[in-house]
């Protein structure tokens, strides 16, 4: 059935020492401001990781589009770890090796590939938006 | 003195994506990591912590730990103390932004000047924090007004902020009367001591026990029982590694 009424939280990871940290950022951004802003809500993954209650409540009303910077995995894993629902896992890693001729540099600031990576991983999650709020649910659902 | 990484300071920024002060904290401690303070600095992605294993929550009990938060809730600076260890000095960016006349802070994405600016007044208190710890004993302190604004970004060239994200520190447990206390770079003091053609004696255990503790914060008044708890395990792991104890 169709939810178009339906917000999804984004949590992106919060990786501050990695290139795809900040791609992971950046791509949130995009989505969340420019793509898909009546839809989305941002989650900040420190919440989760102090357990704030409205960060909680967040995820326990919505399903969650998470977004990795490593194979650490801290958003998918915090979600799960705070009660909520992943509906849709991007690994921006996954990304890059579909996008081998990008080669992102910089952390507080990205390069030119790495902002261009960042924008094709906002696209994945648009259409990850798109197929929650549609009803047909995410990969991970 | 062992072999192991040499003393820095750890930084964890809250980060929180979405609030512009969020973003300060990140801004202001990769200025620190990259361009003020590389040699020196080390940081952690917060939810580490929890997601990370036993070496990633040693990080504030290895590394003397500042932590930067954007607001009153303090995520960085109460998931540290809970998580790892007790933070040597704490901040919020929008009290140092309120003693330094700045705001209103915008744009989560991309900063307004104020935002920069408190970008450079966070990046200046960080630094003086680590500047006071690398030069202090073990412990806390409390961040001390900056005087001087900080070198503006790109006033010298970056280097790749240090991570310390998975890199686990080794930590061994050794049961310390009843009670299992995980020790920080227990396995590569362990190491360098048998390196050294250290047997599990008396004179080891006092000697042991003085290089466990300048990484580590040891039970109070129990200095007997840690030494005779840290000799059982080195002479354990001498016994795994097939040394003669």
């Amino acid at each position: 059935m169709s939810r178009p009424d339906r917000r999804v939280a984004i949590v992106p990871c919060s990786g501050i020492g990695k290139t795809y940290g900040s791609v992971s950022r950046e791509a949130a951004y995009e989505l969340v401001e420019d793509l898909r802003p009546e839809s989305t809500e941002l989650v900040a993954l420190s919440l989760l990781v102090l357990g704030d209650g409205e960060a909680r409540a967040v995820l326990a009303a919505s399903p969650a589009v998470t977004v990795d910077g490593c194979k650490l995995a801290c958003a998918t894993k915090m979600v799960k770890g705070s009660g909520g629902t992943v509906a849709r896992a991007v690994d921006v890693l996954d990304a890059y090796r579909r996008n081998r001729h990008l080669k992102p540099r910089g952390i507080a600031d990205l390069n030119e590939d790495g902002r261009t990576l960042a924008h094709v991983v906002a696209g994945e999650l648009a259409e990850a938006v798109d197929r929650i709020r549609d009803g047909q649910g995410g990969d991970d659902a | 003195m062992p072999d192991l990484p040499r003393r820095k300071v750890g930084i964890v920024a809250c980060s929180g994506e979405e609030r512009a002060e969020g973003t300060v904290t990140r801004r202001a401690a990769l200025e620190v990591l990259e361009r003020l303070r590389p040699g020196d600095t080390v940081t952690i992605c917060l939810p580490l912590f929890l997601a990370g294993g036993e070496g990633d929550r040693a990080f504030a009990r290895f590394y003397p730990t500042v932590t930067v938060d954007g607001c009153e809730k303090r995520c960085a600076a109460k998931a540290t103390e809970r998580y790892s260890g007790k933070p040597a000095a704490a901040m919020i960016v929008t009290e140092i932004a309120k003693e330094n006349g700045i705001g209103p802070i915008e744009g989560p994405r991309q900063l307004n000047e104020a935002g920069l600016q408190a970008v450079s007044a966070t990046a200046g208190r960080i630094t003086d924090c680590v500047d006071v710890l690398l030069r202090s004993p073990r412990g806390g302190i409390d961040p001390m007004p900056r005087d001087t604004a900080a070198p503006p970004p790109g006033s010298s060239e970056p280097v790749g902020a240090t991570c310390a994200c998975g890199s686990g520190l080794p930590v061994r447990t050794v049961a310390i009367g009843e009670m299992p206390v995980p020790l920080v770079a227990l396995p590569l003091i362990f190491e360098q001591f048998r390196k050294a053609g250290k047997g599990a004696n008396q004179s080891t255990a006092s000697e042991l026990l003085e290089t466990v503790r300048i990484y580590n914060s040891l039970p109070d008044g129990a200095e007997r029982a840690c030494a005779a708890a840290l000799l059982d395990e080195y002479a354990a792991f001498l016994a795994e590694e097939g040394a003669t104890p």
